[in-house]
């Protein structure tokens, strides 16, 4: 028996030994992979880095249906921060990143300081295609410009009219907005939201509050002259609406983008949002079957403006000038009106905001609120820039990680700004 | 047949006779004897060969493992950013700095807690399932290669599956421990709870392996043996303990060992279970391991010199632990008995 | 016959077994079902009828196909070449006699505690010296060969190859070459087999590295994966579906080979 099953095995393992062979020779043969460039056909294609959602699916169908010599490939990744990662390791190995790389508003400032990296946009024929105060954040210290701006953030708060309505609140958007002028407004309607609802929190995540509260402040974390300050006042009382509404128990104290708080869209876990356009997108997605979703034209304590991206060219591509052409053909008003109809990524392109398709646009998920109307009237509500500079992106993953803590109760909100603190020293 | 296989920098030359060679060298009719310029190419032959053997392997070796090693300590002792290369050399600051960090400590801890919580019930396990297989089976290559199945799920699948359970409000082991009356666990949030259920998936992908190594030990033990123990009246349990047991213990130390080195390294399955933006094991790095850190320090903080500060110091756990293991169990070993 | 099984150690096996297969079951549930039946605390125990279609847009979400392409050539290629190399090392210190044999193989065993961890920063820094990183060239690079692969085929070699055989063989004029290839080769073979499964299981679960080395759009099946989990909207109907697609190709090499690489793991207990 045993020499018998020693004889199968071998037969066996020799049959996989030659299937092996067979298939390295046919595997090697076969897999001469050059990860882009053009083609032997004279084909080039271009690929697309994105994260969240951009809305260019239909957009790239559209070119690569239009062009034989340039096709468009999209790379699709979660969150900016694993976008961000990825970014910063191929740009260091000096090969591996896609021809185009969408770049979060945030981070903006530490792409512009990485000289040589990524290309000189720069082009006349693109003058005054965007509003100037998104265009300067693409410009860098020589006055080249080195991403073509997306869209733009500006935020209205989304709202659940069938919950505000179980509490007895307003449902009308327009009488909602009038409840939410001031933060502290907003804040005492939640108190009294939850004392009606106490299974639901008012607002979705604490990160999420934090994004739109920094977005007001001037210099959230850096001086103009980029020296880190995080210990200025205004962030400590961002710091403290925050940690302080942990405790009122306003907030779901889920991580931003988790699956729980995705789940929590499905079951009733909060009543609103700050709500930047391209979150309509993702509202959408996360609440798909969810009745009662509207959008109030307001938002507490002014406007405010959270994200938009830009689509850098690096310099590392073999295809730069191909690329350069995409990046502006998908960066034209034309393209990011449909964009905006498709994921509600706002345009940040004059010609765009003007066009009837944006100013007249209805979103039916939201209880067919004007959108468009209320978007642009939330831009023109946005009286302050923060101050961005290199380490802002940085500090802000330490930031929300703080907040987490004090969130899932690790620890308290003093240990926790302490750590951050530190973590922020650590950044070097 | 045989000249395909001639080597080819004998050329034409070495065409040796084939097939009737046993005689050739001692029969004896005898042909001429060998040429000497011949004789001495078998003798370079016998005496380089060997090198020629091993050489590909310790070149390659060399430039893939070897190199790597030494060159993490040269980065270790610079400031190295990920983006800017090269800076000054700074001694051994960047071990003070790790040292320094509260997370380094908090990531060692983690480490090592997320490999106890798995390696020792999952070599309970094992040893128990070998048990269970040490008998005389119908279908016994079926039942070892069903508890192999999940060894073939990769850590990343592993990791996204199991992390689909453990959702901390709305998951499927908090739903169901909810029915029998137990309060939903926070599996992200708790540092415990966290490093339980990051060791659930070590312990599915690697117990039915580890159980299968212990069979084979216990296969190895005479079956006499266990007939007269019967003999002499030890059930079944006594025989397991007082024989069974001592004579897998070799067997032990190798299990303990390789998962050490394994489970101290670990990475895919805690990065995968966090959903927090940063990814680095858990708002408060609950269950954030040293490679984590490692992967932190580089590529998330743009810092080689800590990163291979950090690895270096992980390097030096994993033998601190390896050697400890070694001696312990042989120590045990050899107050049991003969082995 | 004192060792006959009784119904409590079969059921016992069975719910172990069970347990294993499991998670891999509520993998392909979950993926066979729409999102909203996926996001709901406890789904139906059957599963449904949309996992192909749940599949098509995982497929679509990832570069999948060049993922699996990827993992397969790395997979393939390393686990050839160190079997290939790790064979002849391995009957060197098994079967010939030269100076240093002895220190060398302790060597070998020693390194086999290094965690692949240590090298990765300058790997790292060596792959984008030569501009590699980014392409699979920078994955199979490190894996060529192993210290485990020698140390094993040395282990199985010391036993399988008749040391009066070697010796018939170099009386019979065979040189050094012809002996490997004639003689021991063909011993090693069952060895060699073993040894390519689990190297190509292992380069093709690896993870840590190639995160790392791989861009977005050429990644191998694990950096895919993660891709597709740590996506803007959780949906695990299409997670999982992916998952459950992308580990296919393990389940039919197990179905093809699992008894191999059970007797492979038994084997090799019985050998370290």
């Amino acid at each position: 028996m045993q020499t018998s099953r020693t004889r199968r095995f071998r037969i066996a393992s020799s049959a996989l030994l030659a299937l092996t062979l067979a298939t390295t020779a046919a595997a090697c043969g076969g897999g001469d992979d050059d990860s882009s460039g053009a083609g032997a056909d004279g084909v080039t294609t271009i690929s697309v880095a994105t994260f969240n959602e951009f809305g260019y699916e239909g957009l790239i169908d559209e070119w690569n249906e239009s062009h034989d010599d340039i096709k468009v490939e999209q790379v699709k990744v979660g969150t900016w921060d694993d976008a961000k990662a990825n970014l910063y390791t191929k740009l260091a190995a000096g090969s591996g990143l896609s021809d185009i790389e969408a770049i979060e508003g945030d981070a903006m400032p530490a792409i512009l300081a990485e000289e040589g990296a990524f290309e000189d946009l720069t082009d006349e024929e693109l003058d005054g295609r965007w509003l100037p105060w998104v265009e300067e954040k693409a410009m860098n210290a020589d006055g080249q410009m080195i991403g073509y701006p997306t869209d733009i953030g500006p935020e209205g708060i989304c709202y659940r009219s069938d919950l505000f309505k179980k509490a007895g609140l307003p449902t009308d958007r327009e009488e909602v907005a009038e409840l939410m002028g001031t933060w502290d407004d907003y804040f005492a309607l939640g108190e009294d939201f939850m004392r009606k609802v106490p299974d639901t929190a008012w607002y979705d995540s604490s990160g999420g509050l934090a994004q739109a509260m920094l977005n007001q402040v001037a210099n959230p974390f850096e001086t103009d002259d980029n020296t880190v300050d995080v210990e200025n006042p205004e962030l400590e009382a961002v710091w403290a609406d925050v940690t302080g509404n942990i405790e009122k128990g306003l907030s779901t104290k889920l991580p931003q983008w988790s699956d729980d708080w995705t789940a929590s869209f499905q079951n009733d876990g909060f009543a609103t949002m700050a709500c930047p356009g391209w979150m309509l997108g993702v509202v959408e997605g996360n609440a798909e079957g969810v009745k009662g979703w509207d959008i109030a034209n307001v938002f507490p304590g002014g406007g405010g403006n959270w994200g938009g991206s830009f689509l850098t060219v690096p310099s590392q591509g073999d295809n730069i000038e191909a690329a350069k052409e995409v990046a502006a053909w998908l960066t034209a008003p034309e393209q990011q009106v449909k964009a905006f109809a498709d994921k509600g990524t706002f345009p940040s392109q004059v010609e765009a905001l003007e066009s009837e398709e944006v100013t007249t646009a209805t979103n039916a998920f939201f209880n067919d609120a004007p959108t468009g109307e209320i978007l642009a009237e939330r831009a023109q509500a946005v009286t302050v820039q923060p101050y961005k500079g290199p380490k802002y992106s940085d500090i802000l993953q330490a930031f929300q990680a703080a907040i987490l803590r004090v969130d899932d109760g690790s620890q308290d909100a003093e240990q926790s700004w302490d750590q951050f603190v530190t973590d922020v020293d650590a950044l070097g | 047949m045989s000249n395909s296989t001639t080597s080819r920098g004998g050329g034409t030359q070495t065409v040796s006779p084939p097939r009737e060679g046993p005689r050739t060298a001692s029969g004896p009719t005898g042909r001429a004897p060998r040429p000497e310029w011949r004789q001495r190419l078998t003798r370079l032959d016998v005496r380089l060969s060997p090198y020629l053997y091993i050489s590909p392997f310790f070149l390659l070796f060399l430039v893939v493992g070897m190199f790597p090693l030494a060159y993490t300590a040269w980065v270790s002792v610079h400031d190295w950013s990920l983006i800017g290369g090269k800076g000054e050399f700074v001694g051994l600051d960047n071990f003070r700095e790790v040292l320094g960090n509260p997370y380094f400590t908090k990531q060692l801890v983690n480490t090592i807690s997320i490999f106890l919580i798995s390696s020792v019930p999952q070599i309970v396990i094992a040893v128990v399932l070998a048990a269970l297989l040490d008998n005389q089976l119908r279908g016994r290559t079926l039942w070892r290669m069903s508890i192999l199945l999940p060894f073939v799920v990769s850590p990343v699948a592993v990791a996204i599956i199991f992390g689909s359970l453990y959702g901390d409000r709305y998951g499927l082991i908090n739903e169901l421990l909810g029915h029998i009356g137990i309060d939903p666990v926070g599996w992200h949030t708790n540092r415990f709870a966290s490093h339980v259920a990051v060791a659930s998936m070590v312990n599915w992908r690697w117990t039915g392996y580890n159980a299968l190594i212990f069979l084979a030990a216990m296969q190895a033990v005479p079956r006499e043996l266990y007939e007269s123990a019967a003999i002499d009246g030890a059930g079944r349990v006594r025989q397991f303990i007082s024989m069974t047991l001592p004579m897998i213990r070799p067997t032990m130390i190798f299990v303990v060992i390789t998962s050490t080195i394994g489970g101290l390294q670990i990475f895919a399955e805690p990065r995968l279970f966090d959903e927090t933006n940063a990814r680095n094991g858990g708002s408060d790095r609950q269950f954030g391991t040293i490679t984590m850190l490692i992967y932190d320090f580089g590529w998330q903080l743009r810092d080689l010199g800590r990163a291979s500060a950090t690895a270096w110091l992980l390097f030096l756990v994993i033998c601190v632990f390896g050697i400890a293991n070694f001696l312990l169990i042989r120590r045990i070993g050899s107050l049991g008995g003969d082995r | 016959m004192t060792r006959r099984p009784g119904f409590l150690v079969y059921g016992l096996l069975t719910a172990f077994v069970i347990g294993s297969a499991a998670p891999l079951y509520w993998s392909f549930l979950l993926g066979s079902h729409t999102k909203e039946i996926a996001a709901q605390g406890v789904p139906p125990l059957l599963p449904g009828g949309h996992f192909w279609s749940n599949a098509e847009r995982a497929v679509a979400t990832i570069p999948f196909w060049k993922a699996l392409s990827n993992s397969l050539l790395v997979s393939t290629v390393t686990a050839c070449s160190v079997v290939f190399f790790c064979t002849l090392a391995g009957y060197a210190f098994a079967k010939l006699r030269f100076r240093g044999r002895g220190p060398l193989l302790v060597f070998v065993i020693a390194t086999m505690a290094v965690p692949t961890q240590l090298g990765v920063v300058p790997l790292f820094i060596l792959m984008s010296e030569f501009g590699w990183t980014g392409s699979i060239t920078s994955v199979i690079i490190p894996w060529l060969v192993t210290a485990f692969g020698v140390f094993f085929m040395r282990q199985y070699l010391v036993d399988a190859v008749p040391d009066e055989l070697i010796e018939a063989a170099r009386m019979d004029g065979c040189s050094q070459i012809r002996i490997f290839w004639h003689v021991a080769a063909p011993a090693a073979r069952p060895a060699a087999a073993i040894l390519w499964l689990f190297t190509f299981m292992q380069v093709w679960t690896d993870f840590f590295w190639p995160l790392i080395a791989l861009p977005h759009d050429n990644p191998t099946v694990q950096v895919a994966l993660n891709q597709l989990q740590s996506g803007f909207f959780k949906d695990y109907s299409l997670v999982l579906a992916g998952t459950t697609l992308a580990t296919i190709p393990l389940l039919v090499l197990f179905v093809l080979a699992g008894r191999q690489l059970v007797s492979g793991i038994m084997q090799g207990a019985v050998k370290g």
